[in-house]
């Protein structure tokens, strides 16, 4: 069986309360969303960011909000993140299951002995209809977990799947239907959950945590007791109310949140027209707690006006100027992906200076010899000014000349700047990258570095 | 180097700067040329070479992408016409390129003519969209010209000690002088709080501390000095050219040598300049000059750059008003691109007129008294290529 040998989240900073989406929305219940420069690639290129990327032999995608048609998300990200060219790397995608039919099938891959290290990669960000937020489920959010055959801190000891030909809320050719949800439930969800935990290896009193990720967990109650189990042993979906529901990737994140929360013996059941079922056991204590650590580190939008701004992230428009397109060049961005992406910079052989745009000659010794150099995603703000007239979302942008830890300087923008008055940089601030969209209307792909505060 | 030989401009021609929505790019190339062929005493057939400055064919009239927009509204045909194109250095660059055929003989008399014609468009539609819709899609991308300059003006008040109120009295000096300058575009004086009141541009700089680009044109005709014949003309000697590219476009905000402070390119123009002219007190040896102020801060950091002062004490100069007119060292006594606005070929030779126009005693309300030597000063792209020119009468 797999091991979780490593994890990540990334939650967007900001949350939207359902009292700002809605009057009869309640306060302290929110969603997490993305900032206008956000979508699921630079979510979960920042839940992988800090994951060893030695050895991965695959990389799986899971999306229920997909933003690529005829390419793959998987080999994108893999590109992004430098891993080698021609890895196994295949999408999951049009359902909210996918993110736990990504995790089983890594797990029998690996357990199939030809595959060591997949990245198990689940990211949505979609937003329901104008004035739909508070009856249709939606919440931002990437989970990236490792599994592989080495060690790690929590062992899979079932995965399966059981399919359903009975679906509840589901579209087709684009049309939004919703079965009668007696029938959906009864005769769906409830035999094929019933069916599904007859699998479990486990005796169920050894169970300290049951999750059930499903529109209908509310009344499965009954159907876990039938099974012996009892109701304390459930865990409640506390998620749901902070961040909202993530879709493909919430599944992931509640077992996340109960391996961070020192659950031993995990048994996480997936309904989405079909369950998927699985017993995990935690082999160590999960020292790392990035889910709470960002479940607790946010800003709030603050009005609904906020809100549909942030979510118009076609508009790339200010007040004094429009633009339809900007010069974009998949060549030029292949060609020079090193250093655009990879952050690889030159160091010059003989004064040491280290430069993150290549030359042909250090411009302070005019020494010819350079060596590559890695350089570092934090740094410290050496000038900066904020711009007015350039079109954005949410002006102005604010430019930072940043020196980067270790050496090398950039100039970028500030993101997460919907409120400039927080999360202000000056002089000496220290600040982190992050990839986000370049030009947030862009029909093509346009990823690049910006800075937060830090 | 060589002595070189001496070149005198002996015809100067420059239009009204603005919004000149009544002529074209073809009417401002013919109305500043005529003025300094007439001024030379010249005809338009004894130039032998010319050379035209635009810098932004493409965010203005698709005008001036090569020598032949000199040669077609001159009628001027069958000499070589050359297109110089070096940011906001074009138009002195144009005049170095003269100089430096007259000196290698290849022409008699040379014409060197700037013209930019930017108000075909919106304002929005020339520089800022060139900022935003063109160049690499992601390096520098956010800046605008002014924020590209702010950054300067941020770390000059951390490490020096500068103000705002520094900053924006090199508008409120300018615009001052602006006014008496019937070519300007701004002719009306403003306070210091009408200048850091206004829209924020980019932080700390305001629309009143940005110049306008505008349309205009500037021509200059030059001999080499053995030629000018002195019942005719009324020379002004170039005593000194330099231009220096120090930086890349990209580079000066990815080289941590880079301390936005200072300029090299100028530093580097001014000593070439200084050394042909043999200067080497400037505050002593110059009589006016005509900064690059397209934005406040530039002119203040240039103080320094010239050797005016010593790094750190170009507030002093302001706080003294020794750069205003009648003070120690008058600076951009024409309004500055400030007041004049910036038709960004055109403004090296603007200069060069404007001095030109104080050392014959022309200059009007304006004038520098006693006027006997002067240099212009342009920088171009973020600070990377400079050019410095000494002018006596």
């Amino acid at each position: 069986m797999s091991i979780i040998k490593s994890y990540g989240i990334a939650l967007p900073h900001f949350r939207v309360e359902d009292s700002t989406l809605h009057p009869k929305g309640k306060k302290g219940v929110m969603k997490a969303v993305c900032f206008s420069d956000e979508d699921i690639i630079t979510l979960a290129f920042q839940a992988a960011s800090d994951i060893p990327k030695n050895n991965i032999d695959g990389v799986f995608f899971a999306s229920s909000s997909p933003v690529f048609h005829n390419r793959y998300h998987a080999s994108y990200l893999a590109d992004l993140l430098n891993l080698p060219q021609g890895i196994l790397a295949l999408d999951f995608t049009n359902s909210a299951r996918s993110g736990t039919d990504a995790l089983l099938l890594a797990n029998d891959l690996i357990d199939s002995g030809k595959y060591k290290n997949i990245l198990v990669v689940a990211s949505d960000v979609s937003f329901p209809e104008i004035g739909k937020e508070l009856t249709a489920p939606f919440g931002h959010a990437a989970c990236v977990i490792l599994l592989s055959n080495e060690k790690g801190s929590a062992e899979i000891l079932l995965a399966k799947s059981f399919s359903s030909s009975m679906a509840e809320e589901f579209s087709y050719k684009l049309n939004n239907i919703q079965y009668d949800p007696r029938y959906s439930r009864d005769a769906g969800f409830k035999n094929n959950l019933i069916e599904s935990i007859k699998n479990i290896v486990s005796k169920p009193q050894s169970i300290d945590a049951v999750i059930l990720n499903s529109l209908y967990s509310r009344m499965a109650g009954g159907i876990f007791a039938k099974a012996g189990f009892e109701e304390k042993q459930f865990a409640k979906d506390s998620l749901n109310l902070k961040i909202g529901n993530t879709g493909a990737v919430h599944a992931l994140l509640l077992l996340i949140n109960e391996l961070e929360n020192g659950r031993k013996n995990i048994l996480l059941a997936d309904y989405t027209n079909g369950t998927n079922i699985f017993e995990i056991k935690s082999t160590a204590a999960f020292i790392n707690k990035h889910l709470q650590e960002q479940l607790n580190n946010y800003d709030l939008v603050k009005t609904y006006q906020d809100y549909l701004q942030l979510r118009k992230t076609g508009n790339f428009n200010s007040l004094k100027y429009e633009t339809k397109e900007m010069f974009s060049s998949e060549m030029m961005q292949e060609r020079e992906k090193e250093t655009l992406l990879y952050l690889k910079g030159l160091k010059c052989a003989e004064c040491g200076t280290i430069y993150y745009l290549k030359a042909a000659r250090c411009k302070k010794c005019k020494c010819d010899k350079f060596y590559t150099v890695q350089l570092k995603d934090t740094g410290t703000v050496y000038a900066f000014t904020s711009e007015h007239y350039f079109p954005s979302s949410f002006p102005p942008i604010t430019m930072a000349v940043i020196d980067l830890d270790g050496g090398g300087r950039m100039t970028i923008q500030q993101t997460d700047t919907m409120y400039p008055e927080k999360n202000k940089i000056e002089i000496e601030s220290k600040i982190k990258l992050v990839l986000r969209k370049m030009i947030e209307n862009d029909a093509k792909p346009n990823y690049f570095w910006k800075a937060i505060a830090l | 180097m060589n002595k070189q030989t001496d070149i005198a401009i002996i015809g100067i021609g420059i239009t009204k700067f603005g919004e000149l929505f009544h002529q074209s790019y073809d009417d401002l190339v013919h109305d500043a040329a005529l003025q300094a062929v007439a001024d030379a005493k010249i005809s338009l057939d004894d130039i032998g070479a010319a050379w035209l400055s635009t810098a932004f064919p493409e965010i203005g009239v698709f005008k001036g992408r090569s020598g032949m927009d000199l040669s077609e509204p001159l009628s001027l045909y069958n000499i070589p016409v050359t297109r110089v194109s070096n940011f906001c250095a074009s138009g002195a660059d144009a005049i170095r390129n003269a100089v430096n055929a007259l000196r290698a003989g290849e022409c008699d008399v040379a014409m060197a003519l700037g013209v930019e014609k930017l108000r075909d468009r919106q304002p929005q539609d020339s520089i800022v969209k060139m900022m935003v819709e063109y160049g690499h899609p992601f390096l520098q991308k956010g800046f605008t010209a002014a924020g590209t300059f702010a950054v300067y003006a941020n770390r000059m008040m951390k490490e020096y000690g500068v103000t705002r109120e520094d900053i924006s009295n090199i508008s409120v000096k300018n615009h001052l002088h602006g006014s008496l300058n019937e070519k300007a575009f701004y002719r009306k004086p403003c306070s210091l709080d009408e200048v850091m009141k206004s829209q924020m541009v980019a932080d700390p700089l305001t629309v009143l501390d940005s110049c306008p680009t505008t349309d205009g044109a500037a021509c200059v005709i030059m001999v080499r000095a053995e030629d000018v014949d002195k019942n005719k003309h009324n020379p002004i000697f170039i005593k000194g050219i330099g231009l220096s590219v120090s930086t890349g476009w990209d580079l000066p905000f990815f080289d941590s040598n880079h301390d936005f402070l200072s300029f090299e390119s100028t530093r580097t123009a001014a000593k070439m300049a200084y050394k042909q002219a043999g200067i080497t007190k400037p505050i002593d040896e110059l009589d006016l000059i005509e900064v690059h102020d397209c934005f406040s801060i530039v002119e203040l950091l240039t103080y320094e750059d010239l050797g005016l002062c010593k790094q750190g004490e170009a507030k002093d100069l302001i706080r003294g008003k020794e750069t205003q007119l009648g003070g120690k060292i008058p600076v951009n006594v024409s309004g500055g691109l400030l007041s004049c606005g910036h038709p960004v070929g055109a403004t090296g030779i603007r200069m060069v007129v404007e001095v030109s126009n104080h050392l014959r005693g022309n200059a009007g309300a304006r004038q520098v008294k006693k006027a006997r030597r002067g240099l212009t000063h342009n920088i171009g792209g973020p600070g990377a290529i400079a050019s410095v020119i000494i002018l006596e009468n």
